[in-house]
Parts: structure tokens; sequence; C-alpha cells
């Protein structure tokens, strides 16, 4: 469980960064973001099974 | 239309002196380069984010790399964590200075936090790089 809220940290944190750079206005700033965040633990959960199953 | 005449009709204005300053200035110390430029949300947001990350970072046991490996391993393996460590600015030369995060121990690199405070360092100076180009963007008006 540690585990997964330290990587949802991290998400929170790069897409904070990311959706305040990236767009024109706040609506548009806070969707990104939470698409980023979304993205982050989606792709990081998905690599996390991929892995389990290879064992090496 | 040739290369000449393209050249011509893509008139790149001049990046103002006060931008770079703003760079640098952003890049040394995290959030700073948005409240010289008055973005106090952004500076909030962006250089909280890099200084939570830091700590945060430390905090949990990370290591920052410097040139110096300490195991045998080629320096060349030093340099792309190091750049990245490099990017959060005052906040990585005071713990050079310091010795604070540099050390070698086997004892810190037990911890079960260690590679995620590695990654939370590292994260926290790649971070602080996008909020230096950002505020240099929004200073040469680049962004608004």
């Amino acid at each position: 469980m540690r585990h997964f809220l330290v990587m949802c940290l991290f998400a929170a944190m790069a897409s904070v960064v990311f959706g305040a750079m990236a767009k024109d206005n706040a609506r548009e700033r806070w969707l990104y973001g939470l698409k980023v965040f979304a993205e982050f633990i989606v792709i990081g959960l998905v690599l996390a099974w991929i892995l389990y199953f290879i064992p090496w | 239309m040739v290369k000449s005449e393209r050249l011509h009709a893509e008139h790149v204005e001049p990046t103002p002196s006060g931008a770079w300053l703003v760079g640098v200035i952003a890049w040394f110390i995290p959030g700073v380069g948005h409240l010289m430029l008055k973005k106090f949300g952004r500076a909030a947001l962006m250089g909280g984010v890099v200084w939570f990350c830091f700590f945060v970072g430390l905090a949990m046991g990370g290591h920052m790399f410097d040139l110096q490996t300490g195991q045998g391993s080629s320096v060349w393996l030093q340099v792309p964590p190091m750049i990245a460590n490099i990017g959060s600015g005052a906040l990585y030369l005071v713990c050079w200075l310091l010795n604070i995060g540099f050390a070698d121990d086997p004892v810190q690199a037990a911890r079960a936090t260690y590679e995620y405070g590695n990654t939370f360092l590292l994260i926290a100076g790649l971070l602080n790089y996008l909020t230096m180009l950002d505020a240099f963007d929004i200073a040469a008006g680049r962004r608004s």
C-alpha cells in the first residue's frame, strides 16, 4: 500500500507542474493535470503487473 | 518561398536580457523566477512542488549524485543523474557543500524508501528545469 501511495504522490507532484505550464486557461489546466495524473497511475499499474509476471 | 524570404517572414523577436536573468534565478532558487514576474500562483504551485519533492526525497533517505562514484564504476554513469539533481539549483549546492545526501552509506541504502527518495530528488531537479523554462518563456513574452 505504501508503494502505491508514494506512486500517487509522485504522479500528483508531476501532474501539478505539467498542468500548470501546459494549457491556456484554468479549466484546461485542471483537465490536463488530471489526465496526466490518471495516465501516470494507470501506466504505473500496468507496468507493475507486467513486471510481476516476468520471473527475473 | 526561398530560404532567405522565409527567414525574413519568420522574423524572430530578440530575447530580452532580463529573461535570461529570470531563467537563471528561477533555476537557482525554485519558484523565485515566477515571483519576480508576479506570477504568485505559479510560483507557489511549481516552486512548491520542487521544494516538496526535494525534502521528501531527502527524508526518504535518497542519494544525490556527483562525479565521485565510490564504487569503482565509471564516472560517466554519474553524469545523467547528476544533471537531473543539479536542476534543484541552490538546494543541490547547499547539500553538496554540507555533504547532506551525498554519502555512500549502506545503512541508508538499505532503507525501503531509498530508491523512492532517489526518484524524488531526481524529479525535483527535472521539474525545476521545466519551471525555469516556463519562467523564461513568460519573461521573454512568449507566453502569458
